[in-house]
C-alpha cells in the first residue's frame, strides 16, 4: 500500500537516505530499526512531507507518487491517510490548547465534521486510548509523559488514516508506561498498518510482524521480527542486539567497533565490520533474498556481499577414533564469523578431542572440516593463520627456553614474515592489545618469571600475531584465579567486538559459558546433544545432561537459588 | 483569577512610589517649599502665601503627619497648585492626560500589530527575499531618532503635500461636534501617532520574527503540519499565538515608557500630552506639575503590568490555575 522505492533523501551534501526501499503492507506493521543518525526519522518525515532535505527516489501510496504531489494534495493526505506520532512526546503539544481541541482540530480543519461532533468524537478517542474524562481539557503541561503519548496518539487516530507512522513511541517512557503504550499500539494496530521507527529492540521485538534494519542510509537486513532478532545475518543486525540490555540474554553487553560514517561508494557497514573483504568498499549490495536456514520461513532480506554474516568454520560429521574408542561421533558444529561458541561437557565427554581434531592435532576418521565454506583437505600455513589454539596451562604451552619477544614472534618466523624490526613492533602491539607491557625488560622476560595470568595472555599474544580469524581456547582460564579470569574473558570480548574473531570456549565451567558464548554446544561421550543460544539453553535445557549440568553448575549460596538474603526480606515483606 | 497576594504586591508597590515621590524633593537640601516650588516661584511668594503654603503642606508639622496629609490630600484628588498654569496640578494632568493616552495607545497598538504580524510572516519565510526585505527595512527606520521621523513626516506630509495638520490635537475654536469633531482628531492624530509607531515598530517585530523562527522548530508545530493543516492555521493558531507572549511583554514595557517617551513626537506636533507639560515644566521649573505627572506616569506602569498579567493568564493556560469543567480541581504544575 505504501512502498519506497529508492528514496534517497540529501541535505546539502549530505545524504541521509541512500536508495532505501520498504514496503507497507495493509494492515501490516513494520518496525525500523537502527541507532541514532542512521536516518529512521528523516524517512519517517520524508513520507508525510516535512522532511527537510531533497528528496529523490519514489515515495508510492495507493500508486501515486507523494513526492510529485502539490502541497495541496499533499495536504489532503496528511492525517486522513497518513498520520503521524512525533518523537517529541514532551513538545509534540501545543502549549496553549487543550488535548480535546487538538484531537478535534484536524477532523473540523478536514471538513470531516463539524466542531460539535468534532469536539465528542475527540472525547471518544482519547476515552479509547485510555485517558479519563477529567482530562480531556487539560493542557499539556498538567499531563505526564505517557498521558501526552496516548493523547497524541488518539489525535493521530483522529482522521481514521490508514497509515500511522510513529517514531520512537516509547523511548521517553518509563517501562511500565511503555508496556502499556505498547499494547495500545498492538490495538490500533489491527486497525491500521503501522510503521514504528525506534533503536528499542524490545518494542520492536513486541509490536511488529516486520521489521527492516536501517543502517547508514540504507535498509541493510529486513524479515520478520521473531527470526530476525533471534537469528540476525546481517553484522549490523547483530552488534544491534549484542548492544541491548535484554533480560533473556546472558552475554557480557558488546558494542559495535567504529562509529557511523556514510562512506560513498561501498556497503554503509563497512569500516565498521569485522568481515569485509576488498567488494564490499567498491559498490555497495543490493537488498537480496538470504537463504533462510531450514526451519526458517523465508522472506529475510539482506544487503551484504557475503550473504550476511559468514559461517566460519563448520564440520560435518566429524569422528574421531581412537583405536576402538570413538571419542567425537558425527559432530556437525557451525561457528560463525564473531560469534562464540562455548563447548561444555564433563572431561571425556570429547570437547579436547574436537578442538585438537579440528587443529589436525588427532586425525579424523570420519567426515569433512569446512574453513570459510572451502574444504579444509591439508592443514598448511595458510589455515594455521586463520586458525589458533590457546591451552589450558599457559606456562607449559610456552617453550621455558624462549623469551617473550621469541615466544609471541615464533608464529611470525614459521610464516617466514618480516624483518626483525617490524617484528619486533609488531609484537609490542600485540602485547599492548592483550593489555601487557611491551618494555624491553618484559620482552626479555623467561615464563618461569611471569604470573599465571601474564603467561596466558602471553599465550593469547602468540595465537593473535598472525591475526586469525578464530580462536579455539581450550579451558583458557581454569588455571587462572577468577579476578584474572575475569581479565582475560574480558579481553577475549573486546578482541571479539574489535576484530569479529570468533572463537570456541572449552570449558566446564557453564556459568562462564553462559557470560561470554553466543552458542552453547554440549557433548556428551563424543555426541553433540545440545546446541542452541546461550540464553535458550540455560533458560530451557532440553537434554536430561545439560539439566545435571546446570545444577552443578556453581552459583554463590547466597544468590537466588536459595530465596533473598535475610537482610533483603524486610524490603520484600513491606 | 487575581488572587489577593498580587493585589498586596501591587499595593505595597504603589505605596513605595508614593513615599519617594513625597520624600525625594523634602530630602533635598534647604527649603522644602523650594524644592517642591523652585526658588523662582518662591520669590513672587508673599508672607501670606508662603504661611498657606507651609500650612497646607503641614510643613510646621513631623514627617510622619507630613507624609499622612500628603496621602489625604491624595485621596481627594488633589496633586499640588502649578503657579505656571494657575491652576490645580490635577487638572493640568487630567487636560492633557487623555491625549497623551489617545496617542500612546493608537502609536502602540499600530506597532504592535503591524510589528508582529510582519515579524511572524518574516518569521515564517526566513531568508526568502520578503523577510530580507522587510527586515532590513524595518532595522533602517528602527536606526532614525523618533523626532527626526517625526519632522520629516510633518515636513513632507504637513508641509508639502498638506494633507494634514501640522500642530495640535485638534483645530482650536473650530466648534466641530460629532463626527466632525473625531474626524478632526482623527486627522491631528495619524501624523504623530504614526511617526510613534514607525520608531517602536523594530522592537516588535524583532521579537515576533525571533520567536516564530524558534517556534518553528518545536515538535507541535511539525505536527501540526503533518495534521495537514492550511498553512495560515499553523503560521497563526500553532505559531503565531506561541511567539506573543515576548511581543506582549514588550508591549507592557513600552507603554510605560511611551507615555514620557513620547516627549520628544508631543513637542515636534505640539501635541497637548504629558510629554509636551512636562517639556513645559521643565523649562519652566513647574516642579508640583512634573511630579504630578510622574505620579501619573508610575501609575500608569503599574496598570499595564497588572493588565498584562491579567491577559498572560488569559491566553497562556500554563499560568492559569486549572479547574475542569467538572469543577474538580486537577493538579497544577507551575
Amino acid at each position: 500500500m505504501l512502498s519506497l522505492i529508492n528514496l534517497s533523501v540529501k541535505y546539502g551534501n549530505n545524504l541521509i537516505l541512500n536508495d532505501a526501499s520498504l514496503t507497507l503492507h495493509r494492515g501490516e506493521s513494520l518496525v525500523l530499526i537502527g541507532e541514532s543518525g542512521t536516518g529512521k526519522t528523516t524517512l519517517a518525515k520524508s513520507i508525510i512531507g516535512l522532511g527537510d532535505g531533497q528528496c529523490s527516489g519514489e515515495i508510492r501510496y495507493r500508486g501515486q507518487n507523494l513526492l510529485l504531489m502539490t502541497g495541496e494534495e499533499m495536504a489532503r493526505i496528511r492525517w486522513n491517510r497518513i498520520a503521524m506520532v512525533f518523537q517529541n512526546v514532551e513538545s509534540a503539544l501545543n502549549p496553549l490548547f487543550n488535548i480535546l481541541e487538538q484531537v478535534a482540530e484536524p477532523m473540523i480543519e478536514h471538513g470531516l465534521l463539524s466542531p460539535r461532533e468534532a469536539r465528542s468524537k475527540a472525547g471518544d478517542m482519547l476515552k479509547r486510548v485510555g485517558l479519563s474524562t477529567a482530562h480531556f481539557l487539560s493542557y499539556p503541561h498538567q499531563l505526564s509523559g505517557g498521558q501526552k503519548q496516548r493523547a497524541l496518539i488518539a489525535m493521530a487516530m483522529a482522521n481514521n488514516p490508514e497509515v500511522l507512522i510513529l517514531d520512537e513511541p516509547t523511548s521517553a517512557l518509563d517501562p511500565v508506561t511503555k508496556k502499556e503504550i505498547i499494547e495500545l499500539l498492538r490495538e490500533i494496530g489491527k486497525k491500521c498498518a503501522l510503521l514504528v521507527v525506534t533503536h528499542d529492540l524490545a518494542a520492536a521485538s513486541s509490536l511488529a510482524e516486520r521489521t527492516a534494519v536501517l543502517y547508514g542510509g540504507r535498509i541493510v537486513e529486513t524479515g520478520p521480527t521473531g527470526a530476525l532478532l533471534s537469528d540476525p545475518r546481517h553484522p549490523y543486525t547483530r552488534g544491534l542486539i549484542r548492544s541491548y540490555p535484554d533480560m533473556n540474554g546472558t552475554k557480557d553487553l558488546q558494542g559495535i567497533p567504529g562509529r557511523l560514517s556514510r562512506p560513498e561508494g561501498g556497503c554503509p557497514f563497512e569500516p565498521r565490520c569485522t568481515q569485509r573483504v576488498g567488494i564490499c568498499r567498491e559498490s555497495h549490495p543490493e537488498l537480496g533474498e538470504a537463504g533462510s536456514a531450514p526451519g526458517q520461513t523465508g522472506g529475510r532480506m539482506i544487503a551484504c556481499h557475503r550473504g550476511g554474516i559468514v559461517p566460519l568454520l563448520e564440520t560435518r560429521g566429524l569422528s574421531t577414533a581412537f583405536g576402538p574408542v570413538r571419542a567425537l561421533n558425527r559432530a556437525d558444529l557451525t561457528v560463525f564469523e564473531g560469534e562464540t561458541i562455548a563447548l561444555v561437557g564433563e572431561s571425556g565427554s570429547g570437547k579436547s578431542t574436537l578442538a585438537r581434531t579440528v587443529m589436525g592435532l588427532h586425525r579424523q576418521s570420519e567426515g569433512e572440516i569446512y574453513l570459510e565454506e572451502a574444504l579444509v583437505r591439508k592443514r598448511d600455513k595458510d589455515f594455521y593463520s586463520k586458525v589458533q589454539m590457546i591451552y589450558q596451562n599457559p606456562a607449559e604451552s610456552i617453550s621455558h627456553r624462549q623469551n617473550v619477544l621469541e615466544a609471541v614472534s615464533e608464529p611470525m618466523d614459521i610464516h617466514r614474515m618480516g624483518s626483525p624490526a617490524e617484528k619486533k613492533e609488531k609484537v609490542k602491539r600485540v602485547l599492548d592489545e592483550v593489555e601487557l607491557p611491551s618494555d624491553d625488560e618484559f620482552l626479555m622476560a623467561y615464563p618461569h618469571h611471569l604470573s599465571g595470568g601474564e603467561a596466558q595472555r602471553v599465550a593469547i599474544a602468540r595465537a593473535l600475531i598472525l591475526e586469525p580469524k578464530m580462536l579455539i581456547a581450550d579451558e583458557p582460564t581454569s588455571a587462572l584465579d577468577p579476578s584474572v579470569q575475569a581479565k582475560v574473558l574480558r579481553l577475549f570480548l573486546n578482541l571479539q567486538e574489535k576484530r569479529g574473531l570468533s572463537i570456541i570456549f572449552i570449558t566446564h565451567d557453564i556459568a562462564l559459558a553462559r557470560k561470554v558464548s553466543d552458542r552453547i554446544v554440549v557433548l556428551k561421550d563424543g555426541h553433540i546433544i545440545e546446541d542452541g543460544p546461550t540464553s535458550a539453553v540455560i533458560s530451557f535445557p532440553g537434554h536430561p545432561y545439560t539439566r545435571r549440568l546446570l545444577a552443578a553448575a556453581p552459583a554463590l549460596q547466597c544468590g537466588l537459588s536459595n530465596g533473598f538474603p535475610a537482610y533483603n526480606e524486610k524490603c520484600l515483606s513491606i | 483569577m487575581f488572587r489577593l497576594k498580587d493585589s498586596i504586591n501591587y499595593l505595597v508597590a504603589f505605596l513605595i512610589i508614593l513615599a519617594v515621590n513625597f520624600f525625594l524633593p523634602r530630602l533635598m537640601p534647604g527649603d522644602p517649599l523650594a524644592a517642591i516650588y523652585g526658588e523662582e516661584a518662591l520669590i513672587h511668594l508673599t508672607p501670606e502665601t508662603r504661611s498657606e503654603l507651609i500650612n497646607r503642606f503641614a510643613l510646621d508639622q513631623p514627617l510622619g503627619e507630613q507624609f499622612w496629609g500628603y496621602l489625604s490630600a491624595l485621596v481627594k484628588g488633589d496633586l499640588g497648585y502649578s503657579y505656571y498654569y494657575n491652576d490645580a496640578v490635577s487638572a493640568v494632568i487630567s487636560r492633557a492626560f487623555p491625549w497623551t493616552m489617545l496617542l500612546v495607545g493608537t502609536a502602540i497598538t499600530i506597532s504592535a500589530l503591524a510589528g508582529s504580524i510582519a515579524g511572524m510572516e518574516s518569521g515564517w519565510r526566513r531568508g526568502k527575499w520578503t523577510d530580507r526585505f522587510l527586515l532590513t527595512g524595518i532595522m533602517f527606520l528602527e536606526g532614525f531618532p523618533d523626532f527626526f521621523i517625526g519632522m520629516v513626516m510633518l515636513i513632507v506630509f504637513g508641509v508639502v503635500l498638506n494633507i494634514f495638520p501640522l500642530a495640535g490635537a485638534m483645530t482650536p475654536y473650530a466648534g466641530y461636534t460629532g463626527l466632525a469633531m473625531a474626524l478632526d482628531i482623527v486627522k491631528h492624530l495619524i501624523l504623530p501617532a504614526f511617526s510613534l509607531a514607525l520608531v517602536n515598530l523594530g522592537g516588535s517585530f524583532l521579537l515576533a520574527r525571533n520567536t516564530m523562527v524558534t517556534t518553528l522548530g518545536e515538535a507541535y508545530i511539525f505536527t501540526a503540519r503533518a495534521k495537514g493543516l492550511r498553512d495560515r492555521v499553523v503560521r497563526y493558531r500553532h505559531a503565531g499565538r506561541n511567539s506573543l507572549f515576548p511581543v506582549i511583554t514588550h508591549i507592557g514595557i513600552q507603554f510605560g515608557r511611551m507615555v514620557t517617551g513620547a516627549l520628544f513626537i508631543e513637542t515636534v506636533f505640539s501635541y497637548p500630552g504629558l510629554g509636551l507639560l512636562i517639556q513645559r515644566g521643565l523649562q519652566a521649573r513647574d516642579y508640583p506639575v512634573l511630579q504630578g505627572v510622574f505620579l501619573v506616569v508610575t501609575i500608569m506602569v503599574l496598570v499595564t503590568n497588572l493588565f498584562m498579567e491579567v491577559l498572560y493568564k488569559k491566553i497562556d493556560p500554563r499560568l492559569k490555575p486549572c479547574i475542569s469543567t467538572t469543577g474538580k480541581k486537577l493538579r497544577q504544575t507551575v
